[in-house]
C-alpha cells in the first residue's frame, strides 16, 4: 500500500519511532517509578479509512491526548487511553479516573510522553519542533482519530502512522501512541534523515 | 430479528431501497453525514463527507468532498428512483474535537457543514434536520422504512432527530 514511501524510507521512519518511544518510555517510567516495555513500532502508510480501523472499533469510547507539534514539521501526536487503561493508569498516580483530576493526570501523561517522543525526534533530524500544550478528549475513537487525520492529512489518500504500544509492568496497561505528519512534514523528516526521495 | 445495518465508511456512499435496512456510519467528528431521504417511496441515501472543497483534483462521483458528494449522492438517489423534488437531507457532524493552532486547518467542521449546506441549496434540496458542530463525536443512523434518523453522540444515548414518516409518534 505504501505508494509514497521506498522500504528504506518506512524503515527510516520506524527507527526514528523506536528511539522516540524509547525516549518517551524512559520519561514515562520515571513518572510512574514502574518500567515499561515497547513493541517494535510500526510505520506504515495507509489509506485513510484503513488507518482508522487499525486503531481500534470506530464507536469504542476512549481517552486521547492530542499535542499538535509545530515547527519545522506539522504533526499531531495522538495518545489513547482505553477505558481500562485510563484507570489503571489513574490508580497508580493516585487519582480516580474519568474524573476533571484523572484527566488532567493523563493530560500530564500525555504532554510528558510526547514531548520526549518529539524531542527525540527533533535531535535526531535536526528539525525544530515545538509541540502545543495537550489537549485531553474522551470520545469515540473512530471520530477522534478521524478528526486528527483529516487535519493533518488532509485530502491526501493515504496517511502516515508511526504506531507504538508503551506496556507498563505490573499495571495491566498498555497504551497506543500515534504520530501523524503532514506530508510535507514528513518530506522534511525524511530530507532531516537523509533518505529524502 | 436484526436489523441489517449498511456501514458507510469515510468517503464513500449508499442508497438503499430496502424498508428494513439501516444506514450507519459511526464515529463521525469533523465529517458529516449527509442524509437523503424520499419518504413516500421509502429510499435513502447516506454519504460521509470527508472535507469541504475537491479543488482541482475534482473527482467526479467522490463522497469524499462536500462539492462532488452532493451531486453524487443525489444522482444514486435519482437512479435509485427518488426525484429531486420529493428529497429531504439530514445533516450530522462536523464537530470540532480538538482546537489547533495551525490556520490551513482551522474547523473543517464547519468548513464542512457550509460547504454541505451551499451545494444542497444550490441543488434546490430541503434541509429538514441538522445537528452539528459542537465538539462531540456522533452516529448517524438512517432508518430506510422510517425515513427517519436517529443520532447518538459520545457518552449519551440515542435519540430521534428525525421523525421520518410517523412523525405523529413523537421521539
Amino acid at each position: 500500500v505504501s505508494t509514497h514511501y521506498t522500504d528504506l524510507q518506512l524503515d527510516a521512519l520506524r527507527e526514528l519511532a523506536n528511539i522516540g518511544s524509547g525516549t518517551a518510555a524512559t520519561a514515562l517510567s520515571s513518572m510512574c517509578g514502574t518500567s515499561i516495555d515497547i513493541d517494535v513500532p510500526r510505520a506504515a502508510a495507509l489509506p485513510l479509512v484503513e488507518a482508522i480501523d487499525s486503531c481500534g472499533p470506530a464507536d469504542a469510547e476512549v481517552t486521547g491526548v492530542a499535542v499538535e507539534v509545530l515547527g519545522d514539521m506539522d504533526a499531531t501526536v495522538l495518545i489513547l487511553f482505553t477505558e481500562a487503561d485510563s484507570a489503571a493508569l489513574c490508580g497508580m498516580l493516585g487519582v480516580e479516573a474519568g474524573t476533571e483530576m484523572g484527566l488532567s493526570a493523563l493530560g500530564e501523561i500525555g504532554n510528558v510522553l510526547a514531548a520526549s517522543y518529539v524531542g527525540a525526534l527533533g535531535s535526531l533530524s535536526g528539525l525544530e519542533l515545538e509541540p502545543a500544550p495537550p489537549q485531553v478528549v474522551t470520545d469515540m475513537l473512530g471520530a477522534m482519530v478521524g478528526s486528527v487525520l483529516l487535519a493533518t492529512a488532509a485530502s491526501d489518500d493515504v496517511a502516515l502512522l508511526l504506531d507504538s504500544a508503551l506496556t507498563l509492568e505490573g499495571a495491566e496497561c498498555s497504551l497506543s501512541f500515534l504520530l501523524v505528519p503532514t506530508s510535507e512534514g514528513v518530506g522534511r523528516l525524511l530530507a532531516g534523515l537523509g533518505v529524502a526521495a | 430479528v436484526t436489523i441489517p445495518e449498511v456501514m458507510v465508511r469515510m468517503g464513500e456512499l449508499a442508497v438503499s431501497r430496502d424498508p428494513a435496512e439501516m444506514l450507519v456510519t459511526i464515529g463521525l467528528g469533523s465529517c458529516i453525514g449527509l442524509a437523503l431521504i424520499d419518504r413516500k417511496r421509502e429510499i435513502a441515501g447516506l454519504a460521509h463527507v470527508m472535507l469541504p472543497d475537491s479543488g482541482k483534483n475534482a473527482e467526479r462521483g467522490s463522497a469524499k468532498f462536500a462539492d462532488t458528494a452532493v451531486p453524487a449522492l443525489l444522482e444514486a438517489m435519482t437512479a435509485a428512483g427518488s426525484p429531486r423534488s420529493s428529497l429531504e437531507a439530514v445533516l450530522v457532524g462536523g464537530a470540532q474535537m480538538f482546537a489547533r493552532k495551525s490556520e490551513s486547518v482551522l474547523d473543517i467542521g464547519g468548513r464542512n457543514e457550509e460547504a454541505t449546506l451551499a451545494a444542497l441549496e444550490r441543488a434546490r434540496v430541503r434541509v429538514a434536520a441538522v445537528e452539528t458542530g459542537g465538539t462531540k463525536g456522533r452516529t448517524i443512523r438512517v432508518h430506510v422504512g422510517q425515513g427517519s434518523v436517529t443520532v447518538r453522540e459520545a457518552g449519551g444515548s440515542e435519540f430521534e432527530l428525525h421523525a421520518g414518516r410517523f412523525e405523529s409518534v413523537g421521539a
